[in-house]
Parts: C-alpha cells; sequence; structure tokens
C-alpha cells in the first residue's frame, strides 16, 4: 500500500478541535513541518499555543490516533512544542513592553485574599510549563514579591534602564527591590501611576511570552494606569469564598469590564483547609462562594486553592510552592488553575482590536 | 477618522462632529460648572481638525485636534454612540 498524501494527514488532523479556540488546529496553523516518507512514517510539529496547554496530552494522542489509522502509515512522530503568540491581532507591537507577548493582571478589589501569593504561583506554574516569565509588583505600597520569591535585592542598571531581578528563572520587578528595607512608599495617587508606567516602561523585560502583573488591591489609580498604558490581555480575579470578598471582587471585574480588559476568570483562595491532627476538611471562609459568583457574572471560574500552611511557609521562606512542593493540593491546583489561564489568554491572540484610520 | 471594529464593521467620523463630543472635563464641564463647549457657538479651524490618535488600553481612543487640544479620552462605547 502506498504512502497518503500530505494533504489526506492534514484532512484527518483538521478533525481535531481546539476547545478554546473552537477551531480546528489545522487552520489554526498548529501544524508544522509535516513530512510523509515514502515508506509510510508521518512526522509533524505540533505547536501549541501555550506550553501550559490543558489539553497537551489529548492533542497528541488524538493526532497519533487519527493520523495512525489512515491506510499506509506505518509510524507517526508528533513533536509537541509551543510559541505563545502575541496578545491580538495588530497591525504594530505595543510600544510600551514591546517584546511582552502576553500580559495577565491579578487583581482582587479586596485586600487580603492572596492575590500575590495566586501571582507568584501563576507565574512559577507558567515558568516550570516551560514559558519565559516575568513578574511586575505593581502594589507600590505593600510589595508582597521580594519576600515571597527570596529575592531581597537592588536592581542593576545597565544604559539608564533597570534590570529586572532574576529568581526563580522568572523575571521580577518590585518597589519592594526598589525601596527596599523599612521605609514606606508614601505616594498620593498620581505617583502611584507615574511609578507603575516607570516600571513598565524603564524595566528592560527583554523578550516574554507572559508578564504576570500584580495589582494592589482597589479599582483606583493603579489598576485604571495599567489599563491605560498597555492593552492587557486579561485579568484573573483572586477572592475568598465569603460574601464580603466576592462582593468586591465583582466590583473589580466590572471596572475591567468598562475598560473592555476581558475578564479571564475568578479564582477561589483560601477554598477549605484540611486538619493536619484530625485530617477533616474545614470551610472556614465558606465554599463556593466564587464559582456561583463567576456563574452569575458569566465569566469561568478557574478554581479552587485550599489553605494551606506549606503555601504560607514557603512564600515567607521565599520560594513558591509549585516550585518547593509540587506534590501538594496547593501546587497542584496554581498549576491547574495556570493552565486555565494560559489557555483562556491563548484565546485573545486571536482577537482584533478596533483599526483607526485617520485621512 | 475610521474605525474598523472588532466585527469588521466601520465606523466614519469628521474632525466637527468628534470635537463636539469631546468628553474631556474642560469642555462638559464639572462640578455643576458649564463647560467650555456649552459656552461657544464656533470653534477655530484649526479646533476641527484631527491631528493625531493614540490608542488608550483597549478601550478608548485619546484625540488630538491641530489646536493642541488633546484632554478627551473618548471611549469605544462613546463612539458607537455617536453613529447610533
Amino acid at each position: 500500500m502506498s504512502a497518503p498524501t500530505s494533504q489526506q494527514v492534514l484532512d484527518v488532523l483538521g478533525h481535531i478541535k481546539d476547545p478554546d479556540l473552537g477551531r480546528d488546529v489545522v487552520s489554526l496553523g498548529m501544524i508544522k513541518e509535516l513530512d510523509v516518507s515514502a515508506e509510510g512514517k508521518v512526522t509533524f510539529t505540533f505547536e501549541l499555543t501555550t506550553p501550559a496547554c490543558p489539553v497537551r496530552d489529548r492533542f497528541k494522542s488524538q493526532a497519533e490516533d487519527a493520523v495512525g489509522e489512515l491506510p499506509g502509515v506505518t509510524g507517526v512522530e508528533v513533536r509537541m512544542t509551543a510559541n505563545v503568540r502575541p496578545a491580538f491581532s495588530r497591525p504594530k507591537p505595543s510600544e510600551i513592553l514591546p517584546g511582552v507577548k502576553q500580559t495577565i493582571a491579578v487583581a482582587s478589589g479586596k485586600g487580603g485574599v492572596g492575590k500575590s501569593t495566586v501571582a507568584v504561583n501563576l507565574a512559577a506554574a507558567l515558568r516550570k510549563s516551560g514559558a519565559t516569565v516575568g513578574l511586575l509588583d505593581a502594589d507600590i505600597y505593600g510589595p508582597s514579591v521580594p519576600v515571597m520569591t527570596g529575592s531581597k535585592v537592588v536592581p542593576q542598571q545597565s544604559n539608564g534602564r533597570l534590570l529586572p531581578i532574576d529568581a526563580h528563572g522568572m523575571k521580577l520587578m518590585s518597589f519592594g527591590h526598589i525601596n527596599p528595607g523599612d521605609e514606606p512608599t508614601i505616594y498620593r495617587g498620581p505617583m502611584v501611576g507615574k511609578a507603575i508606567e516607570a516600571m513598565m516602561v524603564q524595566v528592560d523585560w527583554g523578550r516574554l511570552d507572559y508578564l504576570v502583573i500584580d495589582l494592589p488591591p482597589g479599582t483606583g489609580d493603579a489598576s485604571l494606569t495599567l489599563a491605560q498604558a498597555v492593552p492587557l490581555t486579561g485579568v484573573a480575579i483572586v477572592c475568598t469564598p465569603q460574601d464580603v470578598a466576592t462582593d468586591i471582587a465583582v466590583k473589580a471585574l466590572q471596572m475591567f469590564r468598562k475598560l473592555n480588559v476581558t475578564p479571564l476568570g475568578l479564582i477561589e483562595n483560601m477554598s477549605w483547609y484540611v486538619c493536619p491532627s484530625c485530617g477533616h476538611r474545614h470551610e472556614i471562609f465558606s465554599h463556593g462562594g466564587a464559582e456561583s459568583a463567576a456563574k452569575r457574572l458569566g465569566v469561568p471560574f478557574l478554581g479552587a486553592i485550599p489553605l494551606e500552611e506549606s503555601i504560607r511557609e514557603d512564600a515567607d521562606a521565599g520560594t513558591p510552592v509549585v516550585i518547593s512542593r509540587p506534590e501538594s493540593a496547593g501546587a497542584k491546583a496554581f498549576v491547574e488553575i495556570a493552565s486555565q489561564v494560559a489557555a483562556r489568554t491563548s484565546i485573545q491572540s486571536f482577537r482584533q482590536l478596533p483599526v483607526i484610520n485617520v485621512h | 477618522m475610521e474605525i474598523t471594529w472588532e466585527d469588521g464593521s466601520k465606523s466614519t467620523y469628521t474632525g466637527e462632529q468628534l470635537r463636539w463630543a469631546c468628553p474631556c472635563a474642560e469642555c462638559r464641564g464639572e462640578a455643576g460648572m458649564q463647560g467650555r463647549l456649552a459656552r461657544v457657538q464656533t470653534l477655530s479651524p484649526a479646533e476641527l481638525r484631527v491631528h493625531d490618535v493614540t490608542l488608550v488600553g483597549q478601550y478608548a481612543l485619546q484625540i488630538a485636534f491641530e489646536s493642541g487640544h488633546a484632554t478627551g479620552i473618548y471611549t469605544f462605547s462613546l463612539l458607537k454612540r455617536l453613529m447610533a
């Protein structure tokens, strides 16, 4: 039996649909370097839109099965790779952060719900999947990233620009690096905006697949400056399950909607606690609040993170739990959420922003 | 100025139309005070010609006129309303 043609291979692969993008993987340009040998051995590259793809393994086996069933095929070799595409199809790259493909904001509205812990672990999980990742701590008044990443050092300068700090394979910048120690940053609103802009423009971020931005609580200066300065790919909203937190999270989400920033979804933190002595599951702050709020607002629910001593301990010790204890329930929850966030982010690569022409 | 929206539809605006719709505090007024656009009857030609347009995040346009006036941030929802 003779080997199939490349077109026949593409035809069967065209039946594989990307569940998030809603289109087949061939028209999305994910199949590359296809080769069919005279003996019927088929090799190709399957290029995902993110290394943190939640359906990576499913895609691989679907592709192997579909091609393997073609008459004349004697072997299938699929190389899985990933290439993060820039957010939005646009004529020219953004002038601010030109080397950054995707910017993901982490916000909450309310303080103390674990935004920074989520942002740090989300960034670390994306890094672990193989992406190049930066983390910008936009909380000018209460910067937590330096402690949580064990990177309390002053940034170096090069050609008048600040170099981000390298920790756990990620590039970091925080006001806690620029203004370390016990000295508070005492700024009025307009200064906060300037400081955040400076952390984007005056820091040499270089090329990044993802820049995760840890926002301060509230719906004011910091969030507004950010939404005005860069076309954010989307925002993930963190809240704890109780009403007092979900109510404020909803306000934050609606603010970003007004600014035309896509809500990537809600994350429920401190969702449950397993008592180490009795093994009982306690729902200290209630449970499921974020999921029902997400349903009400028509946005994805990205997942729930348990309240674990190890998450706090590792944050204080300066290593994100996804790196230090990858087998813990908390770390697994973060990794799962990161791949959900990455999948939602990929969708934005295929969105077209309005195009303006002046005659 | 012409905008091609995400769904492919197009809207065309004149500089005059945009200038009179300027949403900034000086033009609209604030805290119960009348704005400039409510006080003047005519604007000079330089005020009505669009000089430059910059995207603000992904929700609005900042439009600069030849007169130098550039404080208005026109949200996409405002621009859509102007066409309705």
